[in-house]
Formats: C-alpha cells, sequence, structure tokens
C-alpha cells in the first residue's frame, strides 16, 4: 500500500515538539489567523527591547572600561587629599613611582577680558606629564604641550561661546593674566569627587601658585598622579603607599578602582530601567497569553475533532505550544533587534556623557540572552491558557458551546514557575534577591487582587440582577457572569495594565518630585563662599548698595571627627570609614533655620564655655551615620585642636532647598577663633544683576567665589532633561506593551459577542440596543478595571513613596483621574468598536461560523 | 454505488461475527448547581463486527449521549464500554484517541471539519496521526469518488454542507475503521444530498465489513440498518432487527 509507510508517532511532548507533523499543523491551523498572531507578538517586543537596550548598554560600556581602565584614571595610581601634599610627602611619591605629576584644582570666578564677563570655573593646575595614559584633545593639536610649557588656559568650546570670546583673548584668574591658548575637546581624566557643576578650565600649576588663590580657598583639592614602570601592579603600589603614609587622609585610587565605581554608577541606573523592563516585560506576556487564550478558545472545536480522530492530548497541545514558541521566537527576536538599534541610539546620543568612548556596535551575546529570556518568558505565560487543552473533550464535537476549562489549583505548578522566571529576570535586572522577590511579590499580589474581584463582579453581577430591570440593562449585566464571559480575563489584562502603567507614571512622579528643584521665593540663588571674616563687611556693603539682601552671612569651620565616647573613630564600631577621612563644614549659632526641624533635644541658646563639654547639635542622618544620639559624645579635631562635645540635640533638614545647612551646629562661643571663612548668601531678582554683581566682587574680592545657582540649575536641568528623555522613551515602551493587551482583550470577546450581537439583530434588535448592550458590559468592564488598577498603583505608589523615596504617600490625583478615564473611555469605545462590526458584518457569514 | 476501492477492501475484517462493540449497565450523570441530572441508566447493548444499528429516539432521549461514550469521546458514570475487545474505561484519554485511531470513524450532524485545512488536509488528517506518510494518493481518489475531485484544496467555508459531508466520509474511510459512528448524518441536509451520502455509508459496511452505529431521527435511514434501538428517557425502550420499524 502506498500510504503504509508507519512512522513511529510521538509517545511524549517532549517527542512531538520534534514531529514534522506537528509543526505542520501549527501552520496549517494558523491559516486566516496569521496576521492576528504576528500582531500578538508584538506584545512581548518593547519588553525584550528594553532588556536587551538595557543589557546591552552595561555591557558596552563596561567592555570600555575594561578596554580603557588605565585611560580613565590616566595614571597608574591617584593621591587626592584636601591638605597640600607637601614637598617631602611628594619626593617620597617620586621615590616610588617612575613619573609623577601634580594636580591642583579648586571652583573659582574666571573674568573674561576685554569685556569682563566673569564666571564660575573649575580650575585644574597641572604640572607634568599627566595624563600618562590616554590623551588630552585640543583645538590646536598642541595646546596642551604648549599649556605645560608655559603660561595660558585652556578651556572649552562652550565657555568661549558663552562669552564671545576667542582663542587668543586674555582672562583674569585672580590676580594673574592669562591667555587662552585652545580649546578641550577630550579633557583629562577627572577626579571622582569632581563637582560637574562648572566648566573646566586648564593652567599650568606654576599660574595658580602665582595667581595667589590657592591661600584662602576652602574648597581646593590636590593630587599627585604616579605613573609605573613596566609589569608593576598598581594594586601594590596603593598598598605600599598606605603602609609609607600611615598617618595621612588620603585617597588612593587606582584604574581597578575607578573601573568598579564606574560599574556601580552604572548599576544604580540599571535598577529603575531595570524595573521599566521587568514592567514591560511581564505586560508583554499578559498579552501573549491573552492572545493565546483567545486563539486556543476559537480552536477548541478543532482540538475536539482531532482528539476524535485519534489525536493524543500531548499532540494537540504540541501543535498550539508550537505557535506559542513560533509567537514568543518572532516577538524576542524582533524586540532584541530592537533593542539593539536602541542600545546604539543611545551609545551616539549619549557619547558626550559617558566617561569613556564606547564604538556603537551590537551586544550579540546580550542580545541573544534576552531573545531566549523573552523566548522563555512568552512560551511560560503561554503555558497557562495551553495546558487547558488537555481537558478540551472530543466530546464537544457533539455539543457546540466548549470552553476551556481547568482549574486554578491544577495551574498552580505553572504560577509557580513563572513566579520563578520573573524572579530569575528581575534577579538578571538587579542583582538583589530581596528587591527581585519584593517586586514579583507586588506583581503577584495584583493578580490574587484582581481574580478576586473579577470573582466579585461575577457574584455580584449575578446576584443583584432582577428581572423587572429593563432587557438591555439585564442583558449587559448578565454578560458579566455568563458563561463565555470575559471578566476574568478583561479585569486582569485591562486591570494590571493599568496599575503597572500608573504605578510607573506615579514613580516618574515621585522622582520628578525629589530632583524638582525650582527655587522658592525664600531660597537664596547666589552664593558668595571664600569670604575672609575681614571681608564680610565689605562683601555686605556691596549687596547692600546694589539693593540685594543678605540673606544669610554665616561662619564656617572645617574639623574631623577625632572619637566618638572615647573610642577613636577608625576603631568605633559600625562607624563608616570615610567618616574618618571627612573634612566636617560645620557653623555655630543660637538658632534654627527656616529649612531645620528640631527632632530630639533643645538647641544650645546660650553662649558655651570653650574649656568645658560644648553643646552639639547634628544632623539626623549623621547621627545615625556616627551611631549616636543625645547624650553621646564626640571629639572634634578643629585644625589641630581638640574639642569634646556633647550632643544634645538631632535636626531634621530639607536638603531640597539651598539654604546653608550643616551636619553640625555649635552653639556661639566656641569656634569663633578657629581659622575659618564666611558664606553669604543672596537672591538676585535677574541674570543680568546677577552677573553685574560678580564682576564688581571679582574687581574688589579676588578670592571670593560667587556660586550661581541659575548656573547650576541650568546645567542640572541639562542633565536631568537628558535623564527623562531616556526614561520617557523607556516608559512609552511599557505603554507600547500595553496596547497589543488592551487591542487582545477586545479582539478576545470580539467573537463571542460578535455572534450573540448578530444573533440578536437577527431576531429584531436594532443596531443601538445592540450598541446599548455592549456599551453597558464595557462600561463595567472598563470601570472596574480601572479602579481595581488604580487602587493597587495606589498601594505601591504608597510602599514606593514611604520606603524608597521618602515623599508623601499620596499620588498625583490628576493622574489618577486620568488613568480612570481613559481606561473606562478606552473599554468602551472598543466597545461601540465592536458594534460597528455587528452592522458591518451579513449575518449569515456570522451563523455560518465564518467570522 | 461502488464507493470503496480494492485498495480500501484489503484489510477488510475477515471474522464478521465477533462483538466490536459492547456496552454493559452504562449510566451518565452530570452534576448540575441544583442536583444530578441522570441522562443514561442502565444502558446495555452490543453489535457484531461489521453489523449496522440505528439509535433513533425523540430528542433529549441520550441517543448522542450513548453514541459519545460508545466512541470513548466522553466517560460514563458507571458500566462499561468495550470496543474491539478493549474496555475504554481502563483506558486514559491519550489511549482511547489511539484505539479510535486505529478502529474508529466518525461523521457528524454538522460536519466537524477543521475550517484552517483544505478539503484534502481534512481528509490526510487521520493517516498524518498514525505517523502514515504518502496518503495523497489514497485521499485524492476517495475525494473524487465522492465527487470532489475538483474540490481538492476548498476550504469547508468554500464547500456546500452536503460537500463538507462528504469530505467528512472520505475522511472517515481513509484509515479503513473497523466501526463508523455517525451523528445524524444527514441531519443537515436536504433529501436529494443526503441520498448519495447514506449510500456511501452503506457501501462501506457491505464492502469493508465496518460495523456502523447511526443516530438518527430520520425513519428512512433507521430503516437501511439491521437492528434499531429506541431510547426514551436515557434508557433503551425497545429494539428491532431488519430494519422492521
Amino acid at each position: 500500500m502506498e500510504h503504509s509507510k508507519h512512522k513511529v508517532l510521538p509517545r511524549s511532548l517532549w517527542t512531538a515538539l520534534f514531529h514534522p507533523w506537528v509543526w505542520r499543523m501549527a501552520w496549517r491551523d494558523s491559516r486566516s489567523q496569521r496576521l492576528r498572531l504576528v500582531v500578538f507578538s508584538l506584545a512581548i517586543v518593547s519588553g525584550i527591547a528594553a532588556l536587551t537596550a538595557i543589557h546591552s548598554l552595561k555591557a558596552s560600556v563596561e567592555r570600555g572600561i575594561a578596554v580603557e581602565a588605565k585611560a580613565l584614571l590616566g595614571s597608574d595610581l591617584r593621591v587626592s587629599s584636601r591638605k597640600e601634599i607637601g614637598a617631602n610627602e611628594l619626593e617620597k611619591l617620586a621615590g616610588m613611582a617612575s613619573q609623577v605629576s601634580r594636580e591642583t584644582s579648586f571652583p573659582s570666578m574666571m573674568r573674561f577680558l576685554p569685556d569682563g564677563g566673569a564666571r564660575l570655573m573649575q580650575v585644574r593646575g597641572i604640572a607634568g606629564g599627566y595624563p600618562f595614559y590616554g590623551k588630552v584633545e585640543t583645538r590646536p593639536v598642541d595646546a596642551w604641550n604648549k599649556l605645560r610649557d608655559g603660561g595660558g588656559v585652556l578651556v572649552e568650546p562652550a565657555i568661549l561661546d558663552q562669552f564671545s570670546a576667542q582663542i587668543g583673548d586674555e582672562v583674569e584668574l585672580g590676580g594673574i593674566r592669562l591667555r587662552i591658548l585652545g580649546l578641550v575637546d577630550k579633557p583629562a581624566p577627572r577626579g571622582n569627587r569632581f563637582s560637574g557643576f562648572a566648566p573646566e578650565v586648564y593652567v599650568n600649576l606654576a599660574d595658580i601658585e602665582r595667581s595667589g588663590l590657592l591661600t584662602q580657598n576652602s574648597m581646593a583639592g590636590y593630587q599627585v598622579h604616579l605613573e609605573l614602570s613596566g609589569g608593576q601592579a598598581s594594586r601594590v603600589l596603593k598598598e605600599r603607599v598606605r603602609d609609607k603614609f600611615p598617618d595621612t587622609r588620603w585617597r588612593l585610587e587606582t584604574p581597578e578602582d575607578r573601573r568598579e565605581n564606574l560599574g556601580d554608577a552604572l548599576d544604580n541606573f540599571q535598577k529603575f530601567l531595570g524595573l521599566i523592563s521587568l514592567t514591560s516585560l511581564a505586560l508583554g506576556a499578559i498579552g501573549v497569553a491573552g492572545a493565546v487564550h483567545a486563539h486556543v478558545t476559537r480552536r477548541i472545536q478543532t482540538i475536539g475533532i482531532l482528539r476524535c480522530l485519534g489525536c493524543p492530548g500531548y499532540m494537540a497541545f504540541g501543535i498550539y505550544f508550537a505557535q506559542a514558541m513560533a509567537l514568543g521566537l518572532l516577538g524576542a527576536i524582533l524586540g532584541a533587534g530592537l533593542g539593539i538599534v536602541m542600545q546604539m541610539g543611545l551609545l551616539v546620543a549619549l557619547d558626550d556623557e559617558l566617561p569613556i568612548s564606547v564604538a556603537p556596535s551590537p551586544e550579540w551575546k546580550i542580545a541573544l540572552q534576552t531573545t531566549a529570556t523573552g523566548f522563555a518568558v512568552c512560551c511560560g505565560f503561554a503555558l497557562l491558557p495551553l495546558m487547558r487543552i488537555r481537558e478540551i473533550s472530543p466530546a464537544v464535537t457533539l455539543r457546540s458551546g466548549g470552553s476551556l476549562k481547568g482549574g486554578f489549583l491544577r495551574s498552580l505548578p505553572i504560577y509557580a514557575l513563572l513566579v520563578g522566571l520573573l524572579v530569575m529576570v528581575a534577579y538578571g535586572n538587579d542583582p538583589n534577591w530581596k528587591r527581585a522577590l519584593a517586586m514579583v511579590s507586588g506583581l503577584t499580589v495584583a493578580f490574587l487582587a484582581l481574580v478576586a474581584v473579577a470573582r466579585g463582579l461575577m457574584e455580584v453581577s449575578r446576584r443583584v440582577l432582577a428581572p423587572r430591570w429593563p432587557y438591555l440593562i439585564r442583558q449587559g449585566v448578565s454578560n458579566l457572569h455568563r458563561p463565555g464571559n470575559q471578566t476574568l480575563l478583561f479585569l486582569l489584562s485591562l486591570g494590571l495594565g493599568t496599575f503597572l502603567l500608573v504605578t510607573i507614571l506615579s514613580a516618574g512622579k515621585l522622582l520628578n518630585g525629589r530632583l524638582n528643584i525650582q527655587q522658592s521665593e525664600e531660597s537664596p540663588n547666589l552664593y558668595l563662599i571664600d569670604v575672609q571674616p575681614d571681608q564680610v563687611a565689605g562683601v555686605e556693603a556691596v549687596l547692600e548698595a546694589k539693593e540685594l539682601p543678605v540673606m544669610e552671612s554665616v561662619p564656617m569651620v572645617t574639623m574631623r571627627v577625632q572619637s566618638i565616647n572615647g573610642v577613636e573613630v577608625g576603631e568605633a564600631t559600625g562607624v563608616p570609614r570615610w567618616v574618618a577621612r571627612r573634612e566636617f563644614r560645620s557653623t555655630y549659632r543660637d538658632s534654627l533655620n527656616l529649612t531645620e526641624t528640631l527632632i530630639a533635644g533643645e538647641l544650645a541658646s546660650e553662649r558655651a564655655d570653650p574649656n568645658g563639654i560644648v553643646e552639639l547639635s547634628l544632623e539626623e542622618k549623621i547621627a545615625k551615620d556616627l551611631k549616636v544620639g543625645i547624650g553621646d559624645e564626640i571629639t572634634m579635631d578643629v585644625q589641630g585642636i581638640l574639642i569634646r562635645t556633647k550632643v544634645t540635640s538631632i535636626r531634621r533638614v530639607d536638603w531640597s532647598r539651598f539654604n546653608l545647612n550643616f551636619f553640625m551646629v555649635f552653639p556661639p562661643g566656641v569656634l569663633e577663633d578657629a581659622p575659618g571663612v564666611n558664606v553669604v548668601t543672596t537672591r538676585t531678582p535677574t541674570p543680568a544683576a546677577s552677573g553685574e554683581l560678580q564682576r564688581e566682587l571679582a574687581g574688589q574680592f579676588a578670592n571670593v567665589t560667587a556660586i550661581d545657582l541659575t548656573l547650576i540649575l541650568e546645567t542640572v536641568r541639562d542633565l536631568l532633561a537628558k535623564i527623562s528623555t531616556v526614561i520617557t522613551i523607556l516608559a512609552g515602551f511599557t505603554v507600547l506593551a500595553g496596547l497589543p493587551i488592551l487591542i487582545g482583550t477586545l479582539l478576545n470577546g470580539r467573537d463571542v459577542r460578535l455572534k450573540e450581537s448578530v444573533l440578536l439583530r437577527t431576531l429584531g434588535a436594532s443596531a443601538k440596543q445592540v450598541r446599548i448592550i455592549l456599551v453597558i458590559e464595557y462600561a463595567a468592564l472598563g470601570l472596574l478595571s480601572a479602579l481595581s488598577g488604580i487602587l493597587l498603583a495606589v498601594v505601591a505608589n504608597g510602599v514606593l513613596a514611604t520606603f524608597f523615596f521618602k515623599a508623601s504617600p499620596w499620588p498625583d490625583a490628576g493622574l489618577l483621574l486620568a488613568a480612570f478615564g481613559t481606561v473606562t473611555m478606552i473599554a468602551v469605545l472598543g466597545g461601540l468598536a465592536l458594534s460597528r462590526g455587528v452592522c458591518h458584518h451579513p449575518p449569515l457569514e456570522i451563523l455560518r461560523g465564518g467570522s | 454505488m461502488s464507493f470503496l476501492s480494492s485498495t480500501t477492501l484489503e484489510s477488510a475484517p475477515s471474522d464478521v461475527k465477533r462483538p466490536i462493540l459492547k456496552v454493559t449497565a452504562l449510566r451518565k450523570t452530570h452534576q448540575t448547581a441544583a442536583d444530578d441530572l441522570t441522562v443514561l441508566t442502565d444502558v446495555s447493548l452490543s453489535l457484531d463486527a461489521g453489523d449496522t444499528l440505528a439509535i433513533v429516539g425523540p430528542s433529549g432521549s441520550g441517543k448522542t449521549t450513548l453514541l459519545g461514550l460508545c466512541a470513548g469521546l466522553d466517560d460514563a458514570s458507571a458500566g462499561s464500554v468495550e470496543l474491539a475487545g478493549l474496555a475504554l474505561e481502563s483506558l486514559g484519554q491519550d489511549a482511547r484517541a489511539a484505539l479510535r485511531n486505529r478502529l474508529v470513524g466518525f461523521v457528524f450532524q454538522n460536519f466537524q471539519l477543521i475550517p484552517t485545512l483544505t478539503a484534502i488536509e481534512n481528509v490526510l488528517v487521520p493517516l498524518e496521526l498514525r505517523g502514515e506518510s504518502g496518503g495523497q494518493a489514497e485521499a485524492k481518489k476517495l475525494l473524487t469518488e465522492v465527487g470532489l475531485g475538483d474540490r481538492l484544496d476548498h476550504y469547508p467555508l468554500q464547500l456546500s454542507g452536503g460537500e463538507q459531508q462528504r469530505v467528512a466520509l472520505a475522511r472517515a474511510f481513509i484509515h479503513r475503521p473497523k466501526i463508523l459512528f455517525a451523528d445524524e448524518p444527514t441531519g443537515n441536509l436536504d433529501s436529494g444530498t443526503s441520498g448519495p451520502i447514506v449510500e456511501m455509508l452503506f457501501d462501506l459496511n457491505r464492502e469493508a465489513g465496518t460495523a456502523l452505529v447511526l443516530v438518527t431521527h430520520d425513519p428512512a435511514l433507521a430503516a437501511k440498518a439491521r437492528r434499531v434501538v429506541t431510547m426514551s428517557g436515557g434508557t433503551i425502550v425497545s429494539e428491532e432487527e431488519n430494519g422492521a420499524l
């Protein structure tokens, strides 16, 4: 017989998945549904794209860091100090390396001549061959060498534009004038403590010493860069320096340290993006599960026929699992492709912001990993509806109206698998088990809550329905609980989608709230620092002459913590190591300012006895770091003089306001004679007034540094705008992931409702009546989905605000109202869109099953 | 009309007197929210290989339920069904499916063709499920014999009711079943279309020795069967032979 070539049929699901007939049937079965299935596969595209982009970006930068680790630091070891490194120490350091280079950096005002425009600059004075690795790129190309050989300055291109200056013009720095030698396109590696707010200007170290600025500048940093001869390890050098200079408070940094620090910074950025990618992925996966559910529901009869003809359950399952796999693979590949494009786009867009130059090339390994992850998540979620295929009885061929059955308990292993899968993805995004579990637990709780709401709605609609109700209302409401209802699926997909979207948007608002650095009317916008005690009156007089207010004028004294409760700070248990190294800038006064609140004890209001124990007020966070409370004793080293203090009050400070605030506040009578500087703050009405004041101060008090917050805010706003753009793009991806869910949910119910509506039309119902019935059903579903999703988001927002952002737990009512209105409206419009189909489809076509 | 080819007859059963189907004390109860609903009570019958049996009775009398249980499409609440000597209740769903694929053919009132497959693909499914290849020529031949030689690549939606039922017949015959269950096979067809369908069914019985179980409301169709069982209220109320209703 021609057709008797028997092949061994697969005996399990595993072997069925490799059987050609299963794949052939999967392909044939997809006829007439391919476009719809491809649209559904788009649901996971955005999630995978976000995942791929984030991980690829990190991998690219890390690869770049690994390649350019030494160029990032510019040397084998950087020694940083807040105090000048003496000649003796420098000589010893030089003996340990093949080459050393010195750098001194500090903020200072610089005036552009001849017009006299002034601006705060971060001055970097360099002597020697630094950087030893990497290259400073300048225009003209020999400008860097010229700077080292003789006097002059190099500035950033934007500064030249801002002051309409040209190469060859002169600038005034402190007491000297220097010529602009050229522009810096790629700067020398910066120290980690660089403020980033002021543009950099490079000068020869010898010129700095001539300028006289250093003697009175409290914010100067001193560095020595060391180069090792070939073969020596920088870690070994770091240990040798630490051993040789045990009493110094130097900060030592090797290329490896720099690499780790940068990695940490990227990790922080990745945490937030990880949340977005997990959300997009979960939304996409829900979309896929909904799509597969809808597809399998349409295929119940086909599955019944196949079972009748002898198809084992696992082979029927295999057909649709094969389709889901193809769907997942397509979505994952498209997503990974989009992710690669995004990663390359971000690398190009952020080129100037990245610490190293990274060639935008695809990270194929990451793309492969994320494709596999997306594929696994997609297949995992598809299992939920697919597992019910095995419950489809062949008897459905004898009676019409079969539905997918399967209890929650039977699906429990699948749910456990999915939770595990999501935890793994969350952990992959942010390697912290606690946070990964918390994130997935939140999703699970939301899922269970929505199931409960859906069940409740079905029960309520069943109980409240009364025969006296008008027919159209009865019909619309009973659609919520009748067999074939879409209540559970609708609530789950739309409710969960609403929950995730509103949570992400609320989190964005919280972040914006935290970053909101708009100045209030009471806040100063110009800081004048390094005002010497004998200059205070003069500076205040200049302000008064210009009718500008002196908002604050406070003394500032630098000091270190020597011991806590008699234990030397370096040996105190639980106190972070940085406390010993930190130079605290403290003030003295007898009252709180507007941004402070007393949370424990009382602020000393009387002059203290400098020979007794001084009452000290601590800011709450520093008290926590020092592990001290009211009554604890701290000995402070005020530039060589030890002062015993006792904590008598703890303050809470609103650091988001731009007032002068300090970790430690002394009472009057102790620090008056200690060497220190003053800070004066004022508020200028316009940038022009600020510029005028700065010009005058730069002329009379060269050492006084004016920090114009409007300029700083401009820089911060620029940075935030870039971050905000990236976040908006990625949050937009979450919204994109939500769209297929919405379409899927509506299409899901479409077939059933279309058939019913056509029957009603056949029986004489008007299009208006059909529309009313559908609107009632979809309005009820939309309202409840929106309400449930929003309530869950409010809870999530409260948790995030309280435990992560330390902000007000109350979400933005406008956002909630907008979300509620939009979701409900979309649901109702979707219902109406279905009724359009009723009017446009010939009833006979639908009644014959050709819809 | 000689519907079956000599090729099809090659595997006709030799012993036509052995019971192919044996039903003993069958009961089926559905659980509802209010109480249990019994749709079949104490039904017993037996059918020899190659024999024909019509099940008649009013709507709701349990005919289709009995047919479904006999074919292993559903689980009985009590009693036993033996198909070719194998007790269905002792088999799992997949084993029953394999048994159906080996021994059973189906014809339904509403045709039950797979809408996404063409006519020839629908006919080939039982062979493909057995892992057999090369059945194209046989399927084409069968479809030609039922008058659809020029409609091989048409989808069910593109065929009339009578044409769909003829595709269903070709599908039922292609794997040479030992027993064929037909649920109202002409219920959706007019008399002009149903005549040839009935002829084909009984040709199979005569020429291939396939046992035939028919559920029908049509007395003329029932009269063609050798035995007629009448059901009412979930039980067999009478049984007659030689089609004498």
